[in-house]
């Protein structure tokens, strides 16, 4: 006799149904997490950006700096963390950072992360800046290194 | 994928750092910039280095002045164990405090034991040290003052002078010396000590003014004015009414 025919039905119907419920939880499963990535994603887009790509200035007598970035976000009333791709902008020259605080009110910017400032035949790579007094001066900080061509 | 970015953008960055261009100029500092842009100049503060095509130095702290952008550099001034080597002028200095203007190309060095050596003349001095690269012209002041080249010393609170390319060398074709004290010049094998003395390498004369004293083999001849023809090595010397020149001569036997 083939060994097939002594298995027990009720063995066979419930590994099927074993096997059905364990599909169907996969599947369950699958569409909660996919849910809650939604959500997330949505959640994040909402709370961690105040402003999308904000644009600010600095500006003195003599020159204007334009500032962009992908987001902004309040600190306080005056104060705007400035995150991801945040880029200054003057005739004179051009910085590009990450992570920036704006002050609106001192119309000062600083950053604690790895920055690129170029001009006419400059670049300066740095730890972080501080523009001041309205644009004039810029501090880099830490490591710094200037190539001038 | 993010890992293999990340890489590749660390090596470019690095490759960067290390390998400096021809014509590029290369600045380091430990301790920032910071960048006036109106008053148009910047600080480069804690071990700075900068290395150029024409030059290296190492110091403490520095300060660049600039033209139109920061590339533009007129002036360079340096403070704290400022160490100078010019393959373009041939020189090489230490010193407290460290300038140069880029447009005149005078150089100066300041504080106690500057030293600013070429490949013929060596200068030294507690005070400053003053070279213009385009007239030749050099002045020393200060305590320890110190000139020596192949066949001359110098020693005195002041001295001023002209350089001029002779070929690859450089001569020195007018000499003024001054000190309170007493001045040494020291030329071949004679020792002249005198409160002023000059040279002009026109007419190849040392001219000695107060407290002269010339020693040669031997011969020690005091006065109040003396000259010393290099040409010949021949020397006079005169004295005032009331005094009178002196002369000793010492048996070395």
């Amino acid at each position: 006799m083939n060994f097939f025919l002594h298995i027990n039905k009720k063995i066979i119907f419930f590994f099927g149904l074993i096997i059905v419920f364990s599909f169907l939880i996969l599947v369950f499963s699958k569409q909660i997490n996919i849910k809650n990535i939604d959500l997330k994603v949505s959640k994040k887009i909402l709370s961690d950006a105040d402003i999308a790509e904000p644009k600010f200035a600095i500006s003195n007598d003599s020159r204007k700096i334009h500032i962009t970035a992908k987001e902004g976000n309040f600190l306080t009333e005056n104060e705007i963390l400035l995150n991801k791709n945040v880029k200054f902008k003057s005739n004179d020259f051009s910085i590009e950072t990450e992570k920036v605080i704006f002050d609106r009110n001192k119309q000062t910017a600083e950053s604690k992360t790895k920055s690129l400032f170029k001009s006419k035949n400059t670049t300066i790579f740095s730890d972080g800046f501080n523009i001041y007094d309205n644009g004039n001066k810029i501090m880099f900080y830490g490591n710094s290194l200037i190539v001038l061509k | 994928m993010r890992l293999i970015l990340s890489i590749t953008i660390i090596i470019l960055f690095s490759f960067k750092i290390i390998g400096r261009e021809i014509g590029e100029t290369e600045i380091t500092t430990e301790d920032g910039i910071e960048v006036f842009q109106d008053e148009k100049y910047y600080l480069l503060k804690k071990n700075v280095k900068i290395l150029s095509d024409n030059f290296k130095l190492n110091a403490k702290d520095v300060k660049i002045d600039f033209d139109k952008s920061l590339y533009d550099i007129t002036e360079i001034n340096a403070k704290g164990e400022v160490n100078f080597v010019s393959s373009k002028f041939g020189l090489n200095s230490k010193s407290d405090f460290f300038k140069f203007e880029v447009i005149t190309e005078k150089l100066r060095v300041d504080g106690k034991n500057s030293e600013l050596i070429t490949k013929d003349i060596e200068m030294y001095s507690d005070g400053f040290i003053e070279v213009n690269n385009l007239n030749g012209d050099f002045k020393l002041e200060g305590m320890n003052s110190k000139l020596i080249n192949e066949s001359i010393l110098i020693k005195a609170e002041k001295i001023d002078g002209v350089f001029s390319d002779n070929g690859d060398q450089k001569e020195i074709t007018f000499l003024n010396v001054i000190d309170k004290k007493i001045s040494y010049v020291k030329n071949n094998n004679t020792e002249m000590y005198a409160k002023k003395i000059n040279f002009d390498n026109k007419i190849s004369i040392i001219e000695l003014i107060d407290d002269v004293i010339i020693i040669r083999n031997g011969e020690k001849i005091t006065g109040d004015y003396g000259t010393l023809d290099t040409k010949n090595n021949s020397y006079k010397i005169k004295s005032h009414k009331n005094t009178k020149v002196k002369a000793v001569i010492q048996n070395n036997e």
